[in-house]
């Protein structure tokens, strides 16, 4: 029995897989994730809201949190009453340099940094207090994150009152 | 002109070596497997994102509980405003899609509906063995939104007990 096997296979002509089909399947989905996948990928800016303080301990911390309100014509305000920030143009073009200030928010960031080693020579965690107006755009309060983030500071709170009325 | 032809007639019929290619085919097939496997977080092309200067990478989008923040119908754009007609009610301003896939719109009377679905949220992603502090919500806010709806939604998250807020950007140009 065995040796019919043997004979049977010796007879046969040196065999060749078809590949194309599976190079057709191949190329199926590699087109399929090519397309898929979409080269501009989301970012993200972190943080974190304050918990509630219920129970915790009612020690005061030693740096009182920095404050920046939020107009609703998108100006900034640093401690309440200093701008360091103009009104938010919705019209600016990516690319222009108005619109790369607009982002940028460099007065905001210096305070910010100082702020911030201010903090860390006092050995206090940096604690940011925001307030924006109902009607700001959602962008100015990401500039305003991204500002944050720039000057490596990762706690905010925010408030949900109207700085204005 | 006939000349070549009659050569090529003589030439021995050849075999293209098909393994480069299949080599080459497999390993973009492989990289392009292993990015679209870290996007993961829903998109709604109604949403304007916001750009920002300063931001990191999404590193693992599990665990996200992902709201979408409308700006004015006014303010968006004849394509977004087709979609999210056909997708929502008038007067949506957050949109959810849950884990089956279904899009749930919510108006300004159902906060209260946006934090059960967010606690629901919570729970199954708990439940599933998602540690509770990368329970976050990924808030996917159009530029020109008014403020006060994402700080409602942010409201909504922490009312259901989710503390940390991941804000939806594009890197700036």
């Amino acid at each position: 029995m065995a040796r019919h096997k043997q004979i049977q296979t010796e007879e046969q002509e040196d065999p060749e897989m078809n590949i194309s089909s599976m190079i057709d399947c191949c190329f199926l989905l590699l087109i399929y994730f090519l397309v898929a996948t979409s080269l501009v990928s989301e970012k993200k800016l972190d943080i974190s809201i304050p918990a509630s303080t219920a129970g915790a301990s009612s020690k005061k911390p030693p740096l009182e949190p920095a404050r920046i309100i939020l107009r609703a014509d998108g100006s900034v305000m640093w401690g309440g009453d200093l701008p360091v920030a103009e009104a938010y143009n919705e019209a600016a073009e990516p690319g222009t340099s108005e619109y790369r200030s607009q982002r940028e928010l460099e007065q905001l960031v210096e305070q910010l940094k100082n702020f911030k080693s201010t903090a860390d020579s006092m050995d206090a965690e940096p604690i940011v207090m925001l307030t924006g107006a109902p009607t700001a755009p959602h962008q100015r309060i990401v500039d305003i994150m991204a500002a944050l983030a720039t000057a490596d500071i990762h706690s905010v709170g925010i408030s949900t009152a109207d700085p204005e009325g | 002109m006939g000349k070549k032809n009659a050569r090529a007639n003589d030439e021995v019929k050849g075999d293209v070596n098909m393994s480069p290619m299949i080599d080459c085919c497999f390993l973009l097939l492989i990289f392009f497997v292993v990015n679209a496997t870290a996007i993961t977080v829903a998109k709604d092309p109604s949403v304007k994102m916001p750009s920002a200067v300063s931001c990191s990478e999404l590193k693992d989008a599990n665990g996200c509980i992902v709201v979408n923040v409308y700006a004015d119908t006014d303010k968006m754009g004849s394509k977004a405003l087709e979609k999210f007609s056909k997708s929502y009610p008038a007067g949506t301003l957050w949109g959810v899609t849950d884990a089956n896939g279904n899009s749930q719109g919510y108006n300004s009377s159902q906060t209260q509906d946006l934090t059960d679905f967010i606690k629901k949220q919570k729970e199954l992603m708990e439940s599933r063995g998602v540690k509770p502090e990368m329970v976050r919500l990924y808030l996917r806010g159009d530029m020109a939104a008014p403020w006060e709806r994402s700080s409602s939604a942010i409201r909504c998250a922490a009312a259901a007990g989710v503390t940390n807020i991941v804000f939806g950007t594009l890197p700036s140009k």
